[in-house]
């Protein structure tokens, strides 16, 4: 047991705050009411500096993959990361990203219109180039680049490695993004409610506020130490309760999030919008957290 | 960044397990059914340690010279996962181990290192904690139980309540206020009382956890000599919190409660009615309060054993949400084993589980150090 990271893996996390530090990954209002707003320059950024390749090298891992993940879903500027990071390295095949994949119907999936690969998650997972002219952008209230993709007008090759590991690796990423908006949803509402007065004192003073937030954090950094574990053991059912136990914290926190920055978060002024609405997204990925945790249930205690 | 044990940390345990596996006799849960506070577990464990401490297990996180192997952090937390997952056998004097006897090497005489470390080293004392009082409980800053100087004596007034293992301890651990000294952390002393000082009397109180494991004790014109104090008068809180710097994450709850829930599905599987996929999800949030539980606290042990003191209410919130989950899916979902004495574990379980919260420093106590420390909130007015 041993739970900090290693000398590379903070390096490596030092130079990605400096990435996400920039101006290019802050919060900026979209024309006509957009709701997300995708990160071109911070992708192209950590493209060139290899650092989705982190998974491929010994010293880095899953583990700082996951952690990338976690901290490039916490910026308001929304970059596809979770496939790049974590399943495209487990691949023996050389996709280009950003890569999108079809975990549930082929007609909403995200990053499909600004995906250059994709990957068909299901019992024989598949992966194919994805060229422009199959993808048919879409319209959502989740705070995503979503589109249909014409699964018929692909050239499809199965992917080498056992499907199982293929899913409780997809189950890592979304649940490492899905920790990683919540992330940025607690501190943006931090930052309101200590900043906030009401009633002559910060918000944040008041009890009723502390405890909510306090509770949110504990889940929340549960929810982050079971996506390292998973990353790191690479087990299925730690893979599964990690995805079950964020997407089961996430309801409660985004409703508490919403309540304490009131009506600024009502705005698409203000980016907390951005972090709850993928995370509500993120939350009903792959069936949601009955779907994970019954699969954890089954892969633990056995069917019946 | 590693999850699996050393080699080192699996031979301990793999050993500690062993130990118990003989140690335990056949009607260990009916003894453990109380709680480590109940008569029947404190008399179990003054033959439980001993064997223990011949075992090298009883202390091996002490320095040599006290009786330990100075072992390693892990070490130590991994007795005490095992101990608290067997329904903890060293009875109340898992506080000696864990953190009596480490205040008593830090800030104690070197006489009264002598008197009291040997015998919890051989696992032959039982303490308790004077603590809580009825105008004290988690404002424990506002104790008004006196010791008033009087010559080479101090004299003791006062009530403590909520005591556990008063009944049958030798030796308080006892918070006072130093006479004439204002309300506040300022005026706190320590005391090591014995408990068959004339004027001391003991009341257990009825109660839901265990037979015999809270008291008040009453104080009345008790007389100790200045050599009973640990440290010097007004260090008090300074010794409290190294104890609780010792106990930073408490007891490790979650090890007993992942065992009971295993026991809970066992027993629906047995009766078909774990096939539900309601019962099935249930079980699977409790397990999954359980491992949020172990990886926070694991996490904090981990910065310990790096020399960090991490902050460690986060964890103690995640372990008493867990203790709750299993004992709520085992009420909801097997309601029949909590009538009669057919489920000893489970009715064990329940008996500590609901303690959980209100111990050493309640819920809302550890929601308020989060907001604080965790999330640098304001402090509430």
């Amino acid at each position: 047991m041993r739970l900090a990271f290693n000398d590379d893996q903070q390096m490596f996390n030092a130079a990605l705050d400096q990435m996400l530090g920039a101006e290019a990954s802050e919060f900026r209002t979209v024309a006509e009411w957009g709701r997300w707003d995708y990160g071109t320059a911070l992708d192209a950024t950590l493209t060139e500096n290899g650092f989705f390749d982190a998974a491929r090298e010994e010293t880095l891992g899953p583990v700082a993959a996951a952690e990338l993940v976690m901290r490039i879903a916490a910026r308001p500027v929304v970059v596809e990361c979770a496939a790049s990071a974590l399943l495209l390295p487990l691949l023996d095949m050389d996709l280009p990203r950003p890569c999108a994949v079809i975990d549930g119907e082929a007609r909403v999936v995200r990053f499909a219109p600004e995906a250059r690969s994709v990957i068909w998650l299901g019992d024989r997972p598949r992966a194919a180039l994805l060229p422009d002219s199959a993808v048919t952008p879409g319209e959502t209230i989740f705070a995503f680049p979503v589109g249909a993709i014409d699964t018929g007008a692909l050239d499809w090759r199965d992917l080498a490695p056992d499907p199982a590991m293929v899913r409780a690796r997809w189950q890592v990423a979304l649940a490492a993004e899905l920790v990683g908006a919540l992330t940025g949803g607690l501190e943006s509402v931090l930052t309101h409610v200590r900043d906030r007065q009401q009633f002559g004192r910060p918000l944040g003073s008041f009890q009723a506020v502390q405890h909510r937030l306090a509770a949110d954090a504990v889940q929340l950094d549960s929810a982050r130490w079971m996506v390292l574990r998973a990353a790191q053991t690479g087990g299925t059912g730690d893979a599964a309760l990690a995805l079950g136990h964020a997407q089961n914290a996430a309801l409660r926190m985004i409703y508490d999030l919403h309540q304490f920055m009131g009506a600024m978060g009502l705005t698409l002024e203000h980016p907390l919008h951005r972090f709850t609405y993928r995370a509500k997204m993120l939350r009903t990925a792959l069936g949601g957290p009955s779907a994970a945790l019954r699969a954890f249930a089954d892969n633990y205690w056995g069917v019946s | 960044m590693e999850f699996a044990w050393t080699e080192q940390d699996r031979t301990h345990r793999a050993r500690i397990r062993a130990l118990l596996a003989s140690a335990l006799p056949a009607d260990w849960q009916v003894i453990a059914r109380h709680g480590p506070g109940s008569r029947e577990q404190t008399l179990f464990s003054l033959s439980f340690c001993p064997q223990l401490a011949e075992a090298g297990l009883l202390v091996p996180h002490w320095p040599r010279e006290w009786g330990g192997q100075g072992g390693t952090v892990w070490e130590h937390f991994i007795l005490g996962e095992e101990m608290w997952a067997a329904g903890e056998p060293r009875g109340p004097q898992y506080m000696n181990v864990n953190w009596i006897g480490p205040v008593l090497m830090q800030f104690g005489s070197e006489a009264q290192k002598a008197r009291y470390l040997p015998p919890m080293a051989q696992g032959r004392a039982i303490w308790c904690q004077g603590f809580s009082e009825p105008g004290a409980g988690s404002d424990l800053g506002s104790l008004r139980t006196r010791a008033d100087r009087d010559g080479d004596t101090y004299v003791l007034n006062g009530q403590k309540i909520w005591t556990s293992y008063a009944g049958m301890a030798e030796t308080c651990f006892l918070l006072v206020r130093i006479g004439g000294e204002k309300a506040g952390k300022a005026g706190i002393a320590v005391f090591l009382v014995p408990m068959d000082s004339p004027g001391i009397e003991v009341r257990a109180i009825p109660s839901l956890i265990g037979h015999g494991d809270i008291h008040e004790v009453f104080f009345t014109d008790v007389r100790v000599p200045a050599s009973a104090r640990l440290g010097e008068p007004g260090q008090g809180w300074t010794i409290i919190s190294a104890a609780l710097a010792n106990e930073r994450v408490g007891i490790p709850r979650y090890a007993l409660a992942r065992q009971v829930l295993d026991d809970m599905v066992g027993l629906l599987q047995a009766r078909a009615g774990f096939a539900d996929p309601v019962v099935r999800l249930r079980a699977a949030e409790a397990a999954a309060a359980c491992d949020a539980a172990r990886l926070l606290v694991y996490a904090v042990i981990d910065a310990r054993a790096r020399g960090i003191a991490a902050e460690a209410s986060t964890a103690r919130l995640a372990v008493i949400a867990a203790d709750n989950a299993v004992n709520d899916f085992g009420m909801e979902f097997l309601p029949e084993c909590y009538h009669g004495d057919g489920h000893p574990a489970l009715l064990a379980h329940h008996e500590r589980a609901i303690v959980t919260g209100i111990a050493a420093g309640a819920a809302e106590i550890q929601l308020n150090l989060v907001a604080q420390r965790r999330l640098a909130l304001p402090k509430g007015a």
